[in-house]
């Protein structure tokens, strides 16, 4: 049992020139949760996450951890203001550089290890061919469910 | 025995070399620097070991313990809120509210810890306010060193000081803090005429300040209680030092071992929060020079300085403060005041008394500690509150910040000369 077999495939991708305007379009549209971005040549490059976006909105301070907890101030109206500014901008501004891919051949041991060990949280595996373009996702969801059904049968 | 005197030399002007080209982390370079007087021959290991000033050492790590502890609580982010609300949200008030709390909390507080706590709570109420934070972030780094001046625990150059001279807390407080009242008031009416008369804000901005709340920033009432206790505990002790017969590094570290066993703390944890490098930085630094101690290297600058000012105290005292502010404000001031203990406690040697050279360590400590604030690079407080502002979107200047903080520097410069003169000449 491999990464191949439990991935989910025809993965929308977001080309790299897209604004975030654009990028919000697609995702709303289709539902989805998360979009890798990829370059001229559908090499992945980056994953528009919305813990990245909620980052940048936030001011520096914030973002980096010196003021964690902010319970004891009012709203702050510049949240809306850099969500406008966010709009206009390049998606490969705003992605995130961090993301996990892994080889169709890697087994479930492997990407379960991943899911639980990984130093930041890992919110999907992207499985990629020797060139870097992108044959499918994995969700922790289509994991779990994979080793269930070994389980039932 | 000629030999020995100059490799330590060597090695002490390599190090401070090595410290001022800035490449290598400083510890580092201390350490090395202690361990080469030692396999060199300079220095025995006993020796070295001596020359590391443990009351120091010990002092710094208790503080920061129990700094590690109550910072967790909120209650320096209450009393900054609280204040920003006494200002009622006015912009001037809120400057000079936030300049006193930075000032007060640096006095007890090291320098960085309390601007990484002040510098971020006052972007955000400026941000509220939709008003540049620049010149309050300005204020702040002078007010933190300022404030840390005061006291005996609040800069490190004045707890080398006070274990050096074997000053007590209450010396300190009786010979720092009027004269630091006056610069720190002093310092604000600049800043009252290039900013603060030209910032308004409109009612409904000031209302934004209004609605913070600053219970909800106490995240513990019960670690809050601990914290206070054994604060009162430590300042009651060093209050009471003299009569106690206890140096400030057994009160320091007592409140720290109370407030763990109080508290039950993760004491692995707390102690990541120390800062080790500042610590293997003194160490090394210590031993730095004491080899040059050894060799007679102190004696003969003892010596020198003594012959140059022919003797004459009013010269010796404004030559060390200045030259200690102009040094400070460009280069790290712990290794200046490492290597001005010894050489000052030569000097009292041979005036014939510790008594004659007290002036000379309060100026020691006017000019290293007042210095750091003449450029950006003068003091840790001022880099830290740098990288903030950059991340924030408004960027220091090297320039930019001189132009206001070197003249500014003077005047407290020029204060501490006017009162030592008065007092003490």
């Amino acid at each position: 049992m491999n990464a191949a077999h439990i991935m989910t495939t025809g993965v929308i991708t977001l080309q790299k020139e897209k604004t975030v305007k654009d990028a919000m379009k697609i995702l709303i549209e289709k539902r989805i949760r998360q979009m890798p971005v990829v370059d001229n040549d559908n090499r992945i490059i980056g994953v528009l996450k919305a813990r990245k976006l909620i980052q940048s909105v936030l001011p520096r301070y914030v973002a980096d951890g010196l003021l964690k907890d902010v319970k004891f101030a009012p709203d702050l109206p510049k949240l809306h203001e850099k969500a406008r500014e966010l709009a206009g901008k390049n998606i490969s501004d705003v992605m995130d550089k961090d993301f996990v891919k892994i080889s169709p051949d890697a087994a479930v041991f492997e990407i379960a290890a991943i899911f639980v060990n990984a130093e930041k949280s890992v919110e999907n595996i992207y499985v990629v061919d020797d060139k870097d373009r992108i044959l499918g996702i994995i969700s922790p969801w289509d994991m779990f469910k994979k080793i269930w059904d070994l389980n039932e049968k | 025995m000629n030999n020995h005197f100059l490799l330590a030399s060597l090695v002490f002007v390599g190090v401070y070399g090595a410290l001022i080209w800035d490449k290598f982390n400083r510890a580092v370079i201390a350490l090395l620097g202690a361990s080469v007087l030692v396999l060199l021959g300079v220095l025995n290991q006993e020796q070295a070991i001596h020359g590391v000033d443990f009351n120091t050492i010990g002092l710094l790590i208790g503080m920061m313990v129990i700094v590690a502890v109550c910072q967790r609580t909120g209650m320096f982010q209450y009393l900054a809120i609280k204040s920003a609300k006494v200002a009622k949200g006015d912009p001037w008030r809120l400057m000079v509210m936030l300049a006193v709390v930075t000032a007060f909390v640096s006095a007890f507080l090291d320098n960085v810890t309390t601007v990484l706590l002040m510098a971020p709570l006052t972007i955000l109420f400026a941000e509220e306010m939709k008003i540049d934070f620049y010149p309050f972030l300005f204020v702040e780094i002078f007010a933190s060193n300022i404030g840390g001046t005061a006291t005996l625990i609040g800069d490190p150059p004045n707890i080398m000081i006070g274990s050096a001279a074997g000053l007590s807390f209450m010396d300190f407080v009786r010979n720092l803090t009027p004269p630091i009242i006056v610069i720190m008031a002093a310092t604000l009416v600049p800043f009252y005429f290039i900013y603060g008369r030209k910032l308004k804000v409109a009612d409904d901005v000031k209302q934004r300040i209004m609605a913070f709340n600053e219970l909800d920033a106490i995240k513990d009432w019960a670690l809050v209680r601990k914290c206070l206790a054994v604060l009162a505990l430590v300042i009651g002790g060093f209050l009471f030092q003299r009569q106690l017969h206890l140096e400030p590094a057994t009160i320091a570290s007592l409140g720290a071992g109370v407030l763990l066993f109080l508290t039950g703390d993760d004491v692995h944890e707390i102690s990541t929060k120390v800062e080790w490098t500042t610590i293997f930085f003194f160490t090394g630094l210590f031993i730095v020079v004491k080899g040059i101690e050894e060799v007679g290297l102190i004696s003969m600058l003892a010596k020198g300085l003594m012959d140059i000012t022919a003797g004459n105290k009013t010269v010796m005292v404004l030559s060390i403060l200045w030259v200690s502010a102009i040094a400070s404000a460009f280069i790290d001031n712990i290794p200046f005041v490492a290597t001005m203990l010894p050489l000052i406690k030569e000097v009292g040697v041979q005036m014939g008394g510790s008594d004659a050279v007290l002036p000379l360590w309060w100026a020691l400590s006017l000019g290293a500690c007042l210095g750091g604030n003449g450029t950006m690079i003068g003091a840790s407080a001022n880099v830290i509150v740098a990288g903030i502002s950059d991340r924030a979107g408004r960027p220091f200047n090297f320039i930019e910040y001189m132009k206001m903080a070197f003249p500014l520097m003077l005047i407290s410069i020029i204060i501490s000369t006017i009162y030592l003169y008065l007092v003490y000449l």
